[in-house]
């Protein structure tokens, strides 16, 4: 299992059309992705829960991985998360 | 159907914590008065809702529920029973009640508490009275003659007559004291060795107990007129209160052997030592000073005018059962008792005003509260009309103020007057001496009441519901997206665009899943199905909705409309709130979306739109 740690930078944190766009990078891999934010976690690839977690700038996120291709899905989301969020 | 007493009573157990959390109960002529340890605990929408409770309010630091008369003491004895309290005397619930009470009511409340209980015995000699009187008035019918007359007279008269043992058995009960030895003070305070207080005019002895010193001219010390208190109200009771403490006093100081005698012995010595030389002169001259005053008062257009507006006032303080002193002093000093018609316009009108409440309204529950009462009100009990409706919604215990206020001034330049006291509204047709012009006042009040309470009245939405999107905007019904999990309704009225339409490359290109764009020409949102709310964005312009199949919707008003930070959107639903197809879930503003250049196209997307088969938008 893979774990990345990251802090959104993005003044509007994780909104619905953004996150669509991580659900979109997510739906790429088979890895079981898992978004951890304070005592809440939801799967990456629901888009409605992802927006539930309400991720707002300088929040701290946990994303782990899972799977087969966890290397090269961590990767691919972690460079995503820097350069979008 | 009739209400089942030990339901009601174990659900108003349930919504106030239980047994454990009443300190004393106690109940009136028609509400059921509970002292609470901790008023968190109480349920007060749910109490509201219990079948048979027609409405709470708290006052005087007690929960008072209304539940009407002839029932209310049915539930309070099933209520003792289920809570396992003990009867507690009205003492107790006074006492645990009185350090919330500022101090007037306390000087005010026990007048009414006293009055209620006896109102049955008021009532029905007063209407016995006004139907005995009014047959001797049919001109041609020689009743007044009969021996018929004489004897339904003294039957009907008995109650006021001898008010002060009534007055003083009630007080015993009120202050804690024994209801025997109050009752034996209140004999004692129209015994017949005594002249008649009304016959006062005609002359009477006078005791002097420590011989002829003077205080003033007309003031001996230890002075007893040989007057009894026929129609007296407040020495009486402040006789008895002096009596109560007395033997209370006793009772913890008198070494129980010989409590049993010395204990009455010297409460009622004492006590009639103290009333006839010192409280009975003394309020009986303040009694006549206050009566003075009201009668000044409604003498006068402009005061009657005063008073009608303020009457549901004292009603609400259970002042106004001190009126029939005044009525009675009218009776007394001229005959006629003009005070009734001013109280039967306030009354009157607080019936107009519950009336149209009662006709108005669309909640069940209101009408089945309002309509009786209004009824109760129009017979002259307006307590469950006050209490229960017109104060509950104020407006309408204003507008039956003011309906009052004319009705007396009409009264009063009328002059019209009754014969008797004890009733108003109808039944005060069997005492008026004027029927029609006092048909002329109850229109006015009633009338004036109703319509005002027509016009500035309204019904309250229920709490949870949305508010009303202005104009009001029928759901819309058609389909706009559809496949193998079920359809999704349009969320918004207006013009639907495909999805590669919607002005943004992001939800355009499907990335997002597919779905469409409805360009509204309402700021209103509708649940596209029945389902359940899985977000709202914080910056509120967004709503996530899982429905049937697990479709997981989003509906995003607006293109880039985060930036608005929640200005302009109102969600009326939260996360976890199970909604149904067509319901409003939240309001906007296009004008602000307008304001902030951004497009108001509402995004509609399937999110999952993947898993199904057979997705058709548009």
């Amino acid at each position: 299992m893979k774990e990345i740690n990251f802090t959104v930078t993005d003044p509007l944190g994780i909104h619905a059309r953004p996150a669509g766009i991580l659900v979109k990078e997510a739906k790429k891999f088979t890895s079981k992705i898992t978004v951890i934010k304070g005592d809440k976690s939801c799967d990456m690839r629901k888009l409605l829960a992802l927006m539930g977690l309400a991720v707002k700038q300088n929040d701290s996120i946990v994303v782990q991985v899972e799977g087969a291709d966890e290397d090269a899905c961590a990767a691919a989301i972690e460079a995503f998360l820097k350069e979008n969020f | 159907m009739a209400l089942d007493y030990r339901k009601c009573a174990q659900e108003i157990a349930d919504n106030i914590g239980g047994g454990a959390n009443v300190v004393s109960a106690a109940h009136c002529a028609t509400r059921l008065r509970l002292v609470i340890a901790d008023n968190g605990k109480v349920n007060k929408e749910a109490l509201e809702n219990v079948d048979g409770v027609k409405g709470m309010f708290e006052s005087n630091g007690q929960l008072q529920l209304i539940i009407g008369t002839g029932t209310v003491n049915k539930v309070y004895d099933e209520f003792l029973s289920i809570t396992g309290a003990s009867a507690a005397s009205k003492e107790d619930v006074k006492a645990a009640a009185a350090a919330k009470q500022p101090w007037y009511i306390r000087l005010l409340k026990p007048i009414g508490d006293v009055f209620v209980p006896i109102l049955p015995a008021i009532v029905a000699s007063g209407l016995m009275m006004g139907l005995v009187e009014a047959l001797a008035k049919i001109p041609g019918l020689g009743f007044g003659e009969t021996d018929w007359f004489a004897f339904l007279d003294m039957a009907a008269n008995t109650a006021f007559a001898y008010l002060p043992v009534i007055v003083a058995v009630s007080a015993a009960r009120v202050f804690g004291g024994n209801i025997f030895l109050g009752a034996v003070i209140g004999l004692m305070m129209i015994h017949s060795a005594l002249t008649n207080g009304w016959n006062a005019a005609n002359g009477y002895d006078v005791w002097y107990l420590f011989g002829h010193i003077k205080i003033t001219d007309s003031y001996t010390l230890g002075q007893i007129n040989q007057l009894g208190y026929q129609g007296h109200v407040i020495p009486v009771m402040l006789a008895v209160l002096f009596m109560s403490k007395i033997e209370g006093w006793l009772h913890k100081h008198v070494p129980e052997m010989i409590d049993l005698f010395v204990t009455p012995l010297t409460t009622v010595l004492v006590t009639a030592l103290v009333t006839f030389t010192i409280i009975g002169p003394i309020f009986s001259g303040l009694e006549t000073m206050v009566l003075a005053g009201a009668e000044k008062l409604v003498a006068n257009p402009i005061g009657s005018c005063l008073m009608g507006a303020l009457y549901p006032a004292t009603v609400v303080m259970g002042l106004h059962h001190m009126y029939n002193v005044i009525e009675a002093g009218m009776l007394a000093s001229k005959g006629l008792n003009t005070w009734m018609p001013i109280a039967s316009a306030a009354n009157f009108a607080q019936f107009g005003a519950c009336l149209a409440v009662g006709l108005k309204c669309k909640n069940q529950k209101t009408k089945a509260v309002a309509i009786p009462s209004s009824l109760s009100a129009a017979l002259g009990i307006t307590e469950p009309a006050i209490f229960g409706v017109n104060m509950r919604f104020f407006k309408p215990f204003a507008a039956g103020m003011a309906g009052g206020a004319v009705g007396a001034l009409v009264a009063a330049f009328m002059g019209i007057g009754a014969s008797a006291y004890g009733v108003t509204g109808i039944p005060g047709y069997l005492t008026i001496n004027n029927a029609l012009l006092y048909t002329i006042v109850l229109a006015i009040s009633g009338g004036l009441a109703f319509v005002i309470t027509n016009v500035i009245w309204h019904e309250e939405e229920p709490k949870k519901a949305a508010p009303a999107p202005a104009p009001a905007v029928a759901a819309p019904t058609n389909a706009v997206i559809k496949c193998s999990a079920g359809e999704v309704i349009a969320p918004a009225v207006g013009t639907v665009i495909p999805r590669e339409e919607i002005p943004d490359a992001t939800f355009a290109s499907g990335v997002l899943g597919d779905g469409v764009g409805i360009n509204p020409t309402e700021g209103v949102i509708f649940a596209p199905y029945d389902g359940t709310i899985s977000s709202v964005a914080e910056s509120k312009h967004a709503i996530g909705i899982t429905g049937p199949g697990d479709m997981e919707l989003l509906i995003h008003v607006g293109v880039d409309t985060v930036a608005m930070n929640g200005d302009g959107f109102a969600p009326t639903v939260a996360e976890g709130d199970q909604v149904k197809k067509g319901q409003v879930i939240m309001t906007f503003d296009r004008a602000k979306i307008a304001k902030a250049n951004h497009p108001d196209c509402v995004v509609v997307l399937l999110t999952n739109s993947d898993d199904y088969d057979g997705v058709v938008c548009g």
